[in-house]
């Protein structure tokens, strides 16, 4: 789970409009890519994968407060443009059930297409370096290693989150801490996220995720290449 | 998160809201949400939650299981409310407020308006796969959620899923999972042939989509716009929050007598 669970309104505009806006770019050139390969067959993959993710992202693990995206089989299944359009489409959903911002729809697609996509070619790596005998082993390092860094750039998205340029205008001599509110941004916003306490607790809390979710990749991967192997190895986008 | 019990409210009202246009809707959750992005001030979120816990007691549905659905953000939002402290509860009231009141409007949206209608309003300005992917996924989620009934039936009677047996638990879990997926991807490959064996020409057809307006659909424009009205006057002039705390009462009124009205007339 690398979700941006932020309400609407909390993030300033600038940053919300940048998600959407390479949210657009990314849906434009994979829809291009996707057009050349047989788009309408993929559709109903896409529903099924992208329901699946829904029914899975829904089941909170309470106690750390994660859930598991499957967007890494997501990738690997559907290949990194179509499940982008796949996980656009998750968010969407979600967010009409208020599971997140709707105005975050933009950054999460960002974040959790980053780790669809890192998580499609790691496994492809994988698969040349230890074999494809070892499937399990590949999709649960490729899950592991994409949670991790689409869980770094949710870090890195809330960083920026407190260095809005409206925000620094309002920066007045060597005194970062009086700062003006012309941004309409809650005032914790503009003292500033403590980023290492943040990093550190969601490091913690999604450690255990992150393994969980890599073992479950691993065997879902693994009953998959047995029963319909066409899914995983057809010709991707 | 019951997908289910959702589509079965939005099918099966009677409210006001349930026989708005989604189109007016979706402008009314606009307005709301924009409101809700534009106030910073505890009182004027706290006025607006209210006024729209009154309007799920106009829905006519169970009150107490539409804010419980719509409270599963508050979680995250208050984990991230506890990692910007400094000091003050009002502004971890104000990020859980945000959270809360901005999913009970999209709640609000979908338990009154059947997804296809939802699509159906936002197909024009979406790809075509888009605008087909959320059908599909629309109609794969009830056949999962059928399947996957199925298969946690499954599990524990064949004693796939028992306690303290945790790898194994996770190993025919995922399985399990694998299984969905898989038969998933035949029900809904059937689905969308059949679907397009049937006429299916790139259009959801939607009950109605002109752009006439009933009174039912001037009621929500209305609450949306009061509401939007209320928090721009704030945001432009400071001088009126101090009438928020009196927006807050009127919200707390309108509920009570709201629920009396519920509970004795209807």
């Amino acid at each position: 789970m690398s979700h941006l669970h932020i309400p609407d309104g909390i993030l300033p505009g600038w940053l919300i409009m940048s998600g959407w806006l390479l949210t657009a770019l990314i849906l434009a050139f994979s829809i291009y890519r996707t057009k050349s390969t047989e788009l309408k067959r993929k559709i109903p993959l896409i529903g099924i994968i992208s329901a699946l993710m829904i029914v899975c992202m829904t089941i909170p693990i309470v106690p750390i407060a994660y859930h598991i995206n499957l967007s890494v089989i997501a990738g690997i299944i559907l290949g990194p443009a179509v499940a982008f359009i796949s996980i656009f489409i998750v968010d969407l959903i979600i967010a009409m059930f208020g599971h997140g911002g709707i105005t975050v729809v933009g950054l999460n697609t960002v974040v959790v297409g980053a780790e669809a996509f890192i998580g499609f070619y790691l496994f492809q790596l994988f698969m040349i370096i230890i074999g494809r005998d070892s499937i399990m082993w590949s999709s649960g390092l490729a899950a592991v290693i994409a949670l991790i860094i689409s869980t770094s750039i949710l870090v890195g998205v809330v960083y920026m989150s407190q260095v809005n340029p409206e925000i620094v205008i309002g920066i007045e001599g060597d005194n970062p801490t009086e700062v003006t509110n012309e941004g309409n941004i809650p005032d914790q916003l503009i003292k500033g996220i403590n980023i290492k306490s943040f990093a550190k607790t969601i490091l913690i809390l999604l450690g255990i995720g992150w393994l969980l979710e890599g073992i479950i990749t691993a065997f879902i991967i693994k009953y998959v290449s047995r029963v319909r192997p066409d899914l995983l190895f057809p010709q991707r986008t | 998160m019951d997908v289910a019990i959702i589509d079965y409210y939005a099918n099966h009202g009677t409210s006001f809201l349930h026989k708005a246009k989604a189109l007016w809707k979706i402008m009314f959750s606009a307005l709301v949400i924009a409101s809700i992005i534009l106030t910073n001030e505890f009182y004027m979120l706290a006025g607006i939650y209210i006024a729209l816990v009154t309007i799920a007691i106009w829905t006519k549905l169970p009150v107490s299981r539409i804010i419980t659905i719509a409270a599963y953000p508050a979680i995250f939002a208050l984990i991230f409310a506890f990692l910007v402290w400094n000091g003050s509860w009002v502004k971890v009231g104000v990020v859980v407020l945000k959270a809360l009141a901005a999913a009970l409007t999209m709640v609000l949206l979908i338990v009154t308006t059947p997804y296809p209608d939802v699509f159906n309003v936002l197909r024009p300005f979406l790809p075509r796969v888009i605008a087909e992917g959320l059908l599909v996924t629309y109609r794969s989620v009830f056949i999962l959620l059928e399947l996957t009934d199925e298969l946690m039936k499954g599990l524990k009677v064949r004693g796939g899923l028992t306690r303290r047996k945790y790898l194994r638990n996770i190993k025919n879990f995922s399985s399990g999972i694998g299984l969905l997926l898989v038969k998933g991807f035949d029900y809904s490959e059937k689905f969308y042939g059949m679907m397009n064996i049937r006429g299916y020409g790139e259009r959801i057809a939607a009950k109605d989509t002109k752009m006439s307006i009933n009174r039912n659909d001037l009621l929500a424009i209305l609450i949306g716009l009061l509401i939007f009205a209320i928090v721009i006057t704030t945001v432009i002039d400071k001088r009126f929050l101090e009438f928020s705390i009196y927006i807050v009462a009127c919200s707390i009124l309108a509920l009570v007598a709201s629920a009396i009205y519920k509970q004795f007339v209807s």
